[in-house]
């Protein structure tokens, strides 16, 4: 219960009317390939949308456009306010949108020299220390043992966690995860899935890049199938159960056999 | 005559030869340090501006022997300018010049493969600039760069010896000029040897203490 109100405080009142991460027409080309082609994709407060595909499809492109780090060639982005239309003028400045949209990237990429409690604290300020918030995602996310130690001295699911943790703790209102799950084994990936699903609870919005199907349809409102650049097929949880593209099925058809 | 006796009669020349070592050294660091630093940086900025004239410039002279350099620009260069330099100044530009080529090639390499992955953690972690680079770049580049740089420092002060060939009055040229009058080149240059010792031991002890103080292994396994 208690932990319950610490969320509700730090996360402030959302207008789910007014809150949306959009993005219209993205597209990105590299050298002459074109990795996004028109990408439309919304990520709504309070849902969770999965973004499948083949490797290559663009997914990570497109994690990287929608948070900013990589600007799209053209298209429209829109992060509650905030209002981006590419291409940028030479001389236009944008104002970023981090850490209200914070991502956790697959390669984790933890500050070395700090420990995975200070990689936590570090973008916190030292405010932060002992609150209550922090200690409950330490104790939920059993890190007790291991907090102190450098990411060179963790396991690749020990260093999952505080990326997630670092995360989570920044109080974003939309947070993309980038197979945050590849290196966890069933019973952690089963309390990431009870945190992202408390995270949406409070109203998040959660962009899902991931190639475990079940986990996709487990945590899903809505997943977004994406393949050369673009979205081949996009709607609620049953584009993972009753797909309508051919495409789709023999995506899954062959995900389900791998799997 | 023994190392000590030697130290009791002409310890005052040897002293004073090595303060105009250490003097020697202390120039050729703090230029070094600062002017390559600020190079180094600059190359790692603009590549095409600074970075590869740099590179190039560090390349040619890697593949010139510092003792070479120092007798040309002792000899040919002030007899084609027509002009006679302190030999004390000729050495520490020279000197110098080596080490800000050094110094800027390891700041600049490091630098330029600073791992981008960190500086895009802290932009969607929403730290400042500024903050990034205290505490997330510097810290790391630092760890980086110290092991090269005090290696090569500890070379440049092996280095200011060569000042003796174009007559400065430091160390090794006191040790010559004794052993020229008493003859007793084992006493004397094992005198010089653990005056060396002295002055270099701590130095790479302070070193390795800062090496393995600041330079832990980050590799992830």
């Amino acid at each position: 219960m208690a932990t319950q109100q610490v969320h509700a405080r730090s996360l402030g009142t959302l207008d789910e009317k007014t809150c949306v991460l959009s993005a219209k027409g993205i597209t990105k080309v590299r050298g002459n390939f074109p990795v996004l082609s028109g990408v439309d994709l919304t990520v709504k407060p309070g849902e969770i949308t999965a973004l499948i595909g083949p490797s290559g499809a663009g997914k990570t492109t497109l994690l990287k456009a929608l948070s900013l780090l990589e600007a799209p060639d053209s298209g429209e982005l829109a992060i509650d306010d905030l209002k981006y239309r590419f291409p940028l003028n030479k001389k236009e400045k944008i104002a970023p949108p981090w850490p209200r949209v914070t991502v956790v990237f697959q390669q984790l990429f933890l500050w070395p020299h700090l420990t995975l409690r200070q990689n936590i604290m570090m973008p916190l300020g030292e405010n932060a220390e002992g609150s209550e918030y922090l200690e409950h995602l330490f104790e939920r996310f059993q890190m007790k043992p291991f907090i102190d130690r450098f990411p060179n001295q963790a396991s690749l699911g020990q260093r999952q966690r505080t990326a997630l943790v670092r995360a989570m703790a920044l109080n974003p209102k939309y947070i993309l995860l980038d197979e945050i799950t590849s290196s966890l084994d069933v019973e952690q990936v089963a309390l990431i899935l009870s945190e992202i699903r408390t995270l949406r609870d409070q109203g998040v919005g959660i962009l899902l890049i991931t190639h475990l199907l079940h986990f996709a349809r487990e945590a899903a409102d809505s997943v977004v199938f994406l393949e050369g650049g673009r979205v081949v097929e996009a709607g609620g949880r049953e584009v993972l159960t009753s797909p309508k593209e051919e495409r789709v099925k023999s995506f899954l058809a062959m995900a389900e056999f791998a799997s | 005559m023994s190392v000590f006796e030697i130290f009791s009669q002409y310890g005052d020349a040897l002293l004073s030869g090595l303060f105009e070592s250490l003097k020697l050294a202390a120039i050729v660091w703090s230029v070094g340090l600062a002017v390559g630093t600020l190079c180094g940086i600059l190359g790692a900025k603009f590549p095409k501006l600074f970075g590869y004239p740099l590179a190039g410039t560090a390349f040619v002279l890697s593949g010139v022997p510092v003792l070479v350099f120092l007798f040309w620009l002792h000899y040919p260069m002030q007899a084609m300018l027509n002009v006679v330099i302190d030999p004390f100044i000729t050495a520490s530009v020279t000197l110098a010049i080596v080490n800000v080529f050094a110094v800027s090639e390891i700041v600049r390499g490091v630098l330029r493969d600073f791992p981008d992955q960190y500086i895009v953690a802290a932009q969607v972690c929403g730290i400042t600039k500024v903050k990034t680079i205290t505490h997330i770049q510097l810290p790391l580049i630092l760890r980086q760069i110290l092991p090269g740089l005090l290696t090569t420092q500890v070379a440049m002060l092996q280095a200011t010896l060569f000042a003796s060939l174009i007559s400065v009055d430091e160390i090794f040229r006191t040790a010559q000029r004794i052993n020229a009058s008493i003859y007793k080149p084992v006493e004397i240059y094992t005198s010089l040897g653990v005056l060396f010792l002295a002055v270099c031991l701590p130095l790479n002890g302070v070193a390795l203490w800062l090496r393995s103080k600041y330079t832990r292994d980050l590799s992830e396994r």
